[in-house]
């Protein structure tokens, strides 16, 4: 998503280049085609783009012959999916109950402040994208926090003003 | 097949294997409001108006009608103090959503429903899901039921409008608030949703009278994903006024001609 992406200013503009070979061979290699693995295509092609660019759902809609809309109704039911761009970095932040009683609340609110950020979005730089999730599984080792799939146990914000250093100074 | 033993409000009646309780309370005569249900569509139970009470067994539950298929011996009561007071909460909930029905402002006076009680959020739509359901019905393909819990809403994929859309407007009839309008302007015909354009469909122009009818639909995929494969789709170039005119005309010159009714050049058939 980096050095090919458009030129555009716009936030909301989420064209990326779509590679339609790859694409086929999430599809039909490794899935076979087939449409009861459609969220598991969705899945791969989201973790190729970060997103789910609308070219690549579109496509996938013809070839497994499902509707656009009941991919998109998928798209918008579960929020591990996102239709928009995802930063770089993408940091999430544990609000289940245990972790809201160790005061996750206050670290997100940390995050947004000082990346200018709402939970949800990502910064203008594309560098980062603040989430909140419910209950990661990991409640004994509360407050949690997510970092692209790595795990931060007894996270505070000595951990956060740490990676966003780090973010800073990259 | 098996015969069920029902007490539909107090009253022993028989139902069928896998019949839901709004059909049976419909076949006899006993009304429970709906909002979700069409008898052409399968039932989705989203609106919730149509809760009652049946007791299977043991201990009386709150079911939703139109999708409750009996299964077992069981009492059924449609209409109680206690299904009353569920179904208030439901009419309210209904009319914070949507306070411009009449229908349902109907009902929130039979109910006498509270109005106060939720701040009222104006949206007009309900979340029936009747007219994504009545699209995906028609092989339309362009309006669908994006999020879900609070934020759940009617939408077109992407927020755009619909490319595969047949124009055919069934999802303006279906929608029981009327949120859904349709026009035909500048030769294209519009779906509007949330006062947007959820899609745009081309109108043919008449090659007879030059005024412009019904959508430009593609038949042959429409057709395809019905399964009808091998019918060839028509293919009308006249709009049915200009056709039905044409016809008369002809009907009219094979029989009558050599009464001299049509003298005129035009061709016009001068007798009403
Ligand atoms: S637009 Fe109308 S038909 Fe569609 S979900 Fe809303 S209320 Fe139901
Ligand atoms: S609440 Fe955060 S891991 Fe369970
Ligand atoms: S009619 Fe049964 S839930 Fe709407």
């Amino acid at each position: 998503m980096s050095g090919t992406a458009c030129q555009c200013q716009e936030i909301e503009c989420a064209e990326v280049e779509i590679d339609y070979t790859l694409l086929d061979k999430i599809i039909r290699d490794d899935y076979g085609g087939n449409r009861e693995a459609m969220i598991m295509m969705m899945q791969a092609i989201q973790r190729v783009y970060r997103f789910l660019p609308e070219a690549a759902v579109k496509y996938l809609s013809q070839v497994i012959e499902v509707p656009l809309t009941k991919i998109y109704e998928v798209a918008t039911f579960y929020a591990s999916f996102s239709l928009e761009p995802k930063g770089k970095y993408i940091l999430s932040v544990c609000t289940g109950t245990a972790c809201h009683l160790r005061g996750s609340g206050g670290m997100v609110e940390h995050i947004s402040k000082r990346m200018g950020i709402a939970p949800g979005k990502t910064t203008a730089d594309m560098k980062l994208t603040l989430e909140t999730v419910n209950c990661v599984g990991a409640c004994a080792v509360a407050p949690v926090v997510v970092v692209d799939e790595k795990y931060y146990p007894k996270a505070d914000i000595a951990t956060l003003n740490d990676f966003m250093d780090r973010l800073d100074a990259e | 097949m098996k015969v069920l033993n029902i007490v539909l409000n107090g009253k022993a009646v028989t139902a069928k294997m896998g019949q839901t309780i709004l059909e049976l309370a419909r076949e006899h005569n006993v009304f429970i409001p709906t909002l979700c249900d069409s008898p052409a569509l399968e039932a989705a139970a989203m609106c919730r108006l149509c809760t009652v009470q049946v007791i299977e067994g043991k201990w009386p539950k709150f079911v939703t009608a139109c999708n409750f298929p009996l299964r077992r011996d069981a009492e059924v009561v449609t209409d109680s103090p206690e299904v009353r007071h569920g179904r208030k909460l439901i009419i309210e909930l209904l009319m914070a959503r949507c306070p411009t029905s009449p229908e349902l402002q109907r009902l929130a006076v039979d109910y006498g429903c509270d109005l106060e009680r939720f701040a009222p959020l104006n949206d007009d739509c309900v979340v029936c899901g009747l007219c994504t359901r009545a699209c995906e019905a028609v092989t339309g393909r362009t309006l669908s039921l994006a999020g879900r819990g609070v934020a759940i809403h009617v939408d077109t994929a992407f927020q755009k409008a619909s490319e595969y859309c047949i124009g055919c407007g069934a999802c303006v009839q279906i929608c029981p608030v009327n949120k859904i309008a349709m026009e035909d302007v500048d030769g294209e015909r519009r779906i509007i949703l949330h006062g947007k354009i959820a899609s745009r469909v081309k109108l043919p122009q008449c090659t007879s009278c030059g005024k412009h009818f019904g959508p430009v639909i593609d038949l042959q995929q429409v057709m395809e994903r019905m399964g009808e494969h091998k019918i060839p789709p028509p293919n009308a170039s006249v709009c049915p006024e200009c056709s039905r005119r044409n016809l008369a005309i002809k009907l009219g010159k094979r029989y009558f001609e050599q009464y001299g009714v049509f003298e005129d050049e035009e061709g016009q058939a001068n007798a009403g």
